[in-house]
Order: structure tokens, then sequence, then C-alpha cells
């Protein structure tokens, strides 16, 4: 039983700097919750405050209703997971795992038995009596979490434990990571700058800029339902494209060159009621175009990559909107080619806050 | 063997032998108190001699050889007690070389009415000798009982292996 929660926690430096403000979260028992922002978007700093490594400025950090806002690191029972694995190298994966344990002199026998545990559970029991310097970076990583699963914490804390893996070793660890979870049932606070990272592994993600939370929500929340234009730009790969663009009666016009008119459906047109004549901002995610009549577009990039395409080109030609589709299939359009977009799904937003349109 | 003993033998499988290691360790230490306190005490011209030629290379050996069987102890080389014990013994003959010859010394001619040597440096110095013997002794029987155990502990558990292997392949 883990239930962590964050009330109106802001972070202000000596030189007066905030990097988190008014950060509210309420995790559950067992959840994984995966911040993800840009860099110094403040999710480390939360994470850090979390785990007591920095002071909290303002708010309250409660574990089990318990107010831990004051308490020094150590006696947090939570466990963090570095980047950049932090194991001694002196020591071999066996003393790295059970170091914490001897630290708090456990038991022999008994910090035997859960080295053992961890080491079963995370594939490494043939490691053990090798140095960090014989393992890869994928086994670094897992002994790093063997560390933190011997000390049977509350709370498990990841900061971006995958940046230093290469591309193929990052997607069988992050499933590692999910089976781990899965497993132990833990709740875990995973910060990531990576949104394949966040969508994959996430209950819920938090999004973070600029020291603010933008959005919390369900992956698929945050993926279909985009809070705001920087939620939208941020999740989803390749990211949204986005055109500005005025109501004008029943359609959109994208206002570029002589004017591009997109339909509302009727659940659109009511949702901009309050907008006609005024200026929007149209997303539309690059897996949302499809060829077919529509607006012409002069392809400037093609990136095939197996089972779609990535068709990069300019709205009615050179100079103009730049524009992003995802297309099915292998595509062999070439630079200049003219070709003919579609919009399947909008996502609109108000060009003056920023925020979606519902 | 209850659990608890097995779970200790099977922590050898990941620890290393520190105790013998250490023992080994200490025993060089005082050698070195020893040979230190004899140099630094030099009376004359009495250590003058090839004996003290002699002592300086023993020690230099024994420091090369007590620590190279230190990092084989500490790896569960059963082999390694056998120097362990040789330099134990080795320690204890030459109570009887250098201290007790400087200590039973007299020699008026040669400008030793009294012995080089007096009795509370004679205790100290062979006190340190028999403590590193000891030490290394020790060291050496404790790595013998380890590695042994450690040995049936292995077989013990690959037989538990393949056993488990067998009925797996009975099963499938």
């Amino acid at each position: 039983m883990a239930e962590l929660s964050l009330q109106h926690i802001d972070k202000i430096y000596d030189n007066n700097v905030q990097a988190v403000f008014d950060f509210n979260l309420d995790v559950k028992d067992g959840e994984l919750i995966v911040l993800v922002g840009p860099s110094g978007c403040g999710k480390s700093t939360t994470l850090r405050m979390v785990a007591g490594l920095e002071d909290i400025s303002k708010g309250r950090l409660y574990l089990d209703g318990k107010d831990i806002t004051q308490t020094p690191a150590k006696d947090r029972d939570m466990a963090m997971v570095f980047q950049n694995y932090a194991l001694y190298g002196h020591m071999t994966i066996y003393e790295n795992m059970a170091f914490s344990l001897t630290l708090r002199k456990e038991n022999p026998n008994v910090i035997h038995k859960k080295v053992l545990a961890a080491a079963e559970i995370l594939g490494l029991t043939s490691q053990l009596n090798k140095k960090p310097d014989q393992l890869s970076g994928g086994q670094r990583q897992r002994v790093a979490m063997g560390r933190s699963i011997v000390r049977n914490p509350k709370v498990f804390l990841f900061d971006e434990p995958l940046s230093n893996l290469d591309a193929k070793l990052r997607g069988a660890t992050r499933r590692e990571i999910l089976l781990l979870h899965k497993r132990l049932k833990a709740t875990m606070l995973y910060v990531t700058h990576d949104q394949t990272e966040a969508l994959t592994l996430a209950d819920r993600i938090v999004c973070m800029s600029m020291g603010h939370v933008q959005q919390v929500g369900t992956p698929l929340e945050l993926y279909d339902s985009p809070n705001n234009v920087f939620v939208a730009s941020f999740i989803g790969l390749p990211p949204m494209n986005l055109f500005d663009a005025k109501v004008d009666g029943d359609d959109l016009l994208i206002q570029q060159g002589q004017g591009y008119r997109v339909p509302l459906t009727a659940q659109e047109k009511q949702m901009l009621a309050a907008y006609q004549g005024k200026e929007i901002i149209l997303g539309v995610r690059p897996e949302d175009i499809g060829e077919g009549a529509g607006f012409p577009v002069v392809v400037s990039n093609n990136e095939n990559l197996g089972m779609n395409t990535l068709v990069y080109g300019n709205i009615g030609g050179p100079g103009g909107v730049k524009i992003c589709a995802k297309l099915k299939g292998w595509i062999g359009h070439q630079h200049g080619d003219n070709v003919q977009f579609t919009i399947k799904r909008k996502h609109l937003f108000d060009k003056e806050t920023t925020n979606a349109i519902r | 063997m209850n659990e608890e003993q097995m779970i200790r033998r099977d922590r050898m499988r990941f620890k290393k032998n520190k105790l013998s290691a250490n023992l080994t360790l200490l025993a060089i230490v005082l050698d070195v108190l020893y040979f230190v306190n004899i140099y630094q005490n030099d009376a004359g011209s009495y250590y003058h001699n090839w004996i003290i030629g002699v002592s300086v290379v023993y020690n230099l050996i024994f420091m090369l050889a007590a620590f190279l069987s230190e990092e084989g102890v500490k790896n569960y080389k059963e082999l390694y007690s056998i120097p362990l014990v040789i330099l134990g013994v080795i320690q204890i003959v030459r109570i009887f070389i250098l201290p007790w010859q400087a200590h039973s010394y007299i020699n008026v001619d040669a400008g030793f009415p009294e012995p080089p040597m007096g009795n509370g440096q004679f205790t100290y110095l062979v006190i340190l000798l028999i403590a590193s013997a000891v030490c290394l002794v020790a060291a050496a029987v404790i790595n013998f009982i380890k590695c042994n155990a450690l040995a049936v502990h292995m077989k013990m558990l690959e037989e538990r292996s393949a056993a488990s292997g067998a009925l797996a392949g009975k099963s499938a």
C-alpha cells in the first residue's frame, strides 16, 4: 500500500528561479505515473523533491496520508533509479544489490535471500559475481533496479533510466520495467522526455512544460484529447500539424496563399459557434491525413518506414505551410510531386489561450 | 543441515573469503611491525652481518608470498592454504634465529657485555611472530574448511539442478 499525494508543490531556487509551479497529483497504490516533458520543464526536479533530494519550497507531500514534506530522503522508504546507474565499480553485482541492506545491518541470510529473489526476477542470477564494467548498459540498469527491489520500498522513482541505452536495448528494458511493475504491483514515478516511453509505460501521464502541469491523464486521453497546443504537439510522433485557420461559415479556412477550405462537421460547427469569423489553431495528426481530393501539397521529402511512409510537404507549393502526413504502406513520392491530402480528424484550439475547444 | 546453515553456505558463492584474506593481511602487518622494530633498534655492529641481509630478503619474499596467498584464499582456492601453513611454521622457526640469538648473545671482547636485545624487545618480537604465525595458520585452516564446504554445496546444487532438469524432461 503506497499512495502518494503532491499538494500545491512549488520549487523556488535560492536565485529566485521557480522550476515547478503549483504541482498537484494523487498517485494511487500500484500506479505507474510518467512525468513527461522537454528538458528543463521541472519533471526531474519534481521527482527529486519526492525523493527528498531537493527541498520543497511550498506545498505538502503525503505518503499514505502521512506528511513527509520535511522527512529526510533516507527515511522516506523510496528507491530511486538513476540514468547513470550509480553502481559501485569495485563491488560485484551481488554486493551492489546487497549494499543498502548491508548498511542497514540486516541479517546477512535475509539479505542473501532478497538479493537472489531480485536477481531471479531480473534475470541476473548468472551475473552476480561479475563487476559492473563486465555488464552491458541494459544489464547495469537492471542491477540498479535490483538494488531498488531488494529494499522493498513503498515507491519506486525512475529518473530517465533508459536514456543511456541504445534504441534496441531501450525497447527491451522498457518492456522489462513494465513486466516488473505488473509483477511487483508497486507505486512508481517515472521521469522521461521520451513520449514513446510515456505512452507505453504509463497508467497515467503528467505532461509538463516550463514548470507547469499541462495535462494529467491516461496515454489515450493525452493522445486523443490534448488539453492544449503544447500537449498536442508534444505527444505523438511525428508531432501534430498545426495551422492557423479562420472559422468561415461552415468551413475552416486555412489562410495560406489562395486559402484552402476544410469542411466542418455538425459537432465542430456547434463547438465553434462562438468563434465565427475568428482565427483558431487547427491541429491535425499526421496519421489523420489521407490522400484524396482536398488541398494541394507539393512533396518536399518522403521517408519510408516499412509499414508507413512519412510524407513532408508544403500546402500550395514551396513556401507554403509545412505539413507532414503518415500514410499507410510504402509510397514512392518524389521531391516536387503534387498530391492532394484530406483531413480525417481535426483538433481545434483557441488561438489566444492555446487551450482545446471542446 | 538447517536452512540457516544452507543459506550461509550459499552465500559463499557470492562473497569472498574475507576472514582468511584479512587474517593473512594482518599477519603481513605483524611481520612489518617485527622487522621495523628490529631495524630501528640496530644495536651497533651486532646486526651488521649476513643474518640481517637474509632477514631483509626473507621479509620481502614473505610479504610477496603472503600477499599472493591472500588473493588465493580470498577466492576460495584450497591449495593456497599450503603456503600459508609453511609461512606460519617459518614465522615460529624465526623466533629461534634473530630474536633468540640476539637476546642470548654476550661477547665482551666484541663489545657486547650485555645482549644487544633486551627482554622487553625480545618479548615484543616473539609475540609479533607468534601472532603472525597464528593468523597464517588460522587463515589456512579456515580457507580449507570453507573450500570443502563450498565444494560440497556446489556439488549438491549441481545434483539438484540435474534432478530438476531430468524431472522437467520427463514431464515434457
